[in-house]
């Protein structure tokens, strides 16, 4: 099998997935693992191809657990176009690589992660198994070329790549916001402030938004400030709703399968996981949190955003780590602003 | 194009309504049909999660009922199959919310688009079986090879026998296992077929499998290598009026039982 590694961080092959479903369900499943946090990673994608938004989930992803991208390996086009766009750094993988993985044998579908041979503690989990050694960190090489290439010359380093890959991302640029479009007024404020910096709201756009409500319903966007509140202390299961002229606040989770639908914003103490419609009225400046984004749909007035099809309640949901998420529509889309909690 | 209307129903739960109605819909999409999967399991909707699809519901059957949108709006395409859509439940109300005669009218206009409407029937013989149950023409009674589904299988064909509108009830026999049959610790095919009396369309093998589908949301009959989803696959094949055989559901045998068969026939020979 081949060796490489990254500092302080893993390189994890999913260049078998069959499809973008299985890859992120796959990659979900290893970012729950706790030795993961914080990590440098490096994704191996081999022929898949990936589309903007289906790699910026994946970046969200990746950051959710507060691990960031180091570099990408593919050797898809669009996958190093979509890449190329986000800013994400790409290796382009060698024949010889392939050539080695192929005849290595490396199980289908199963992601491997990989990190050079040092003293190895391993960690049972049900699909894999990362190795990692924080006492031998002062022995691997520099992040930049992110690769041992005296041991690996099968990953190439970065060069070469732009000339292959501009070509394509011209087509593609679509959905992509530069980032200094993403700071609000009051993000640029704290920042010059020094409260946070850019690095610390990260933000990304849910998939397929699309009109849900009847024609008719008329946008506005009122103060939510102004409307009462409803206040709950529960859990809302499967089944039931809550409908309310005013902003919802519960305290407690939201399974999926309820149904919670203000005039005004909606703020979960807990982790939302069924549907939520904000605005329901038309007000497209009402808003959604909650301590996890995990909504199977959110709708804000008349727009939804649905949620990735990979993201299964199973094993999002058994997570520990709650990040406040805001939900808001920006220029027609429904956008998430997430704060990142650097340790 | 009128297509044809199938119940799928058991009468006890947990059977596998469900999981056959998601299978063998995709099957018959895979075999290039249009195909609508219609849950009227009201209050307790599972088929969208079966086939990944939740996220994508905007409007449900009750929304069509009570006129909150077009009929076209409320099915969700399959991801994967642009023959496969999904006429969803709601999850926030009752049985009640829709009577026969509503379904009934449901099932008429989608027959004439689609050459079949598969309906996902809610356990029980209460108004959300009678609804399920008004539109269709054919029906498929699922059940595993134990006592209690028996008996409910049972109940539910008498029932299915007095609605007129009904000219073919099949059984489809689920979690079939043979190591247990063998073992004389399960029923076998012929003992459930004997007891129920009406043509068999399917035996399905216990496999593991469907929970791990069911978890990712894509149906078993995707995956070419499982013994479940090759049934499943010759269902369809058999709804659509091809003669397919019964798979052979014994394990492969080990090299040790097969010198023990060897013998066993010199034996029988002396």
């Amino acid at each position: 099998m081949e060796k490489g590694f990254v500092e302080n961080g893993f390189i994890i092959n999913l260049s078998n997935s069959k499809n973008t479903n299985q890859l992120i369900y796959e990659l979900s499943n290893i970012m729950e693992h706790p030795d993961i946090r914080g990590k440098r990673i490096c994704l191996k994608l081999g022929s898949i191809d990936l589309k903007q938004s289906q790699l910026l989930s994946i970046k969200a992803l990746i950051e959710s657990t507060d691990a960031e991208i180091a570099f990408i390996d593919t050797i898809s086009e669009q996958t190093g176009a979509s890449a190329e766009s986000l800013g994400i750094v790409i290796s382009k993988m060698g024949d010889e690589m392939q050539a080695d993985a192929a005849l290595n044998n490396i199980p289908e579908g199963e992601p491997v992660v990989m990190k050079e041979e040092l003293d190895t503690e391993e960690v049972p989990s049900d699909d894999f198994e990362p190795e990692e050694n924080e006492e031998n960190k002062n022995k691997v090489v520099e992040v930049d070329s992110g690769i041992d290439v005296s041991e690996i010359n099968p990953i190439s380093t970065l060069e070469g790549v732009e000339d292959t890959y501009t070509e394509v991302s011209e087509h593609e640029i679509s959905e992509i916001i530069p980032s200094e479009h993403y700071e609000n007024e009051f993000e640029r404020l704290a920042a010059s402030e020094g409260l946070i910096s850019n690095e610390d709201i990260s933000k990304y756009i849910l998939l397929d938004t699309g009109e849900v409500l009847p024609n008719g319903a008329e946008e506005h966007a009122k103060d939510t400030k102004a409307l009462p509140t409803l206040y709950l202390n529960q859990t809302l299961r499967s089944g039931q709703t809550v409908t309310y002229e005013g902003n919802i606040l519960i305290i407690g989770d939201a399974h999926p399968g309820s149904e919670i639908i203000a005039d005004g914003d909606i703020t979960v103490w807990g982790i939302l996981g069924g549907i939520a419609h904000a605005g329901k009225n038309g007000n497209i400046s009402s808003k959604i949190r909650a301590l996890k984004l995990n909504a199977i749909q959110l709708r804000i007035a008349g727009l939804y955003a649905r949620r990735n099809d990979t993201l299964n309640v199973p094993y999002v949901q058994k997570s520990n780590e709650f990040v406040p998420e805001e939900a808001q529509i920006e220029e027609g889309k429904i956008v998430i602003y997430k704060k990142l909690r650097r340790d | 194009m009128t297509g044809r209307v199938i119940v799928i129903t058991s009468g006890k739960g947990g059977v596998g309504k469900t999981t056959t109605s998601a299978n063998i819909g995709t099957a018959l999409a895979k075999e290039g049909y249009k195909v609508v999967l219609i849950d009227t399991d009201l209050g307790l909707r599972n088929l969208d999660l079966l086939l990944g699809l939740e996220n994508r519901i905007v409007y449900t059957i009750v929304d069509v009922i009570e006129e909150r949108c077009k009929l076209k709006q409320a099915l969700v395409k399959d991801k994967k199959n642009p023959n496969l859509s999904l006429l969803a439940a709601a999850q926030t109300r009752d049985k009640s919310a829709v009577n026969a005669e509503q379904l009934k009218e449901i099932c008429e206009k989608l027959k004439e688009k689609n050459d079949f409407v598969l309906v996902d029937c809610p356990a029980g013989i209460e108004q959300g079986f009678q609804n399920a149950v008004a539109g269709a023409s054919e029906a498929i009674v699922v059940t595993t090879p134990e006592m209690s589904a028996i008996r409910d299988a049972d109940r539910i064909i008498g029932l299915l026998n007095t609605k007129e509108e009904i000219t073919s009830t099949r059984l489809l026999l689920n979690r079939v296992r043979p190591n247990l049959i063998k073992n004389n610790e399960m029923m076998s095919v012929d003992d459930v077929v004997g007891i129920l009396e009406i043509p068999l369309i399917g035996i399905i093998p216990e496999d593991t499998g469907i929970i791990t589908s069911t978890n990712k949301g894509e149906p078993i009959v995707n995956d070419e290598n499982s013994l479940a989803g090759q049934a499943y696959r010759n269902v369809a094949k058999r709804i659509l009026g091809e003669e397919v055989p019964f798979l052979d559901l014994d394990e492969p045998k080990g090299f040790m039982a097969k010198i023990k068969d060897v013998f066993a026939k010199l034996k029988a020979k002396v």
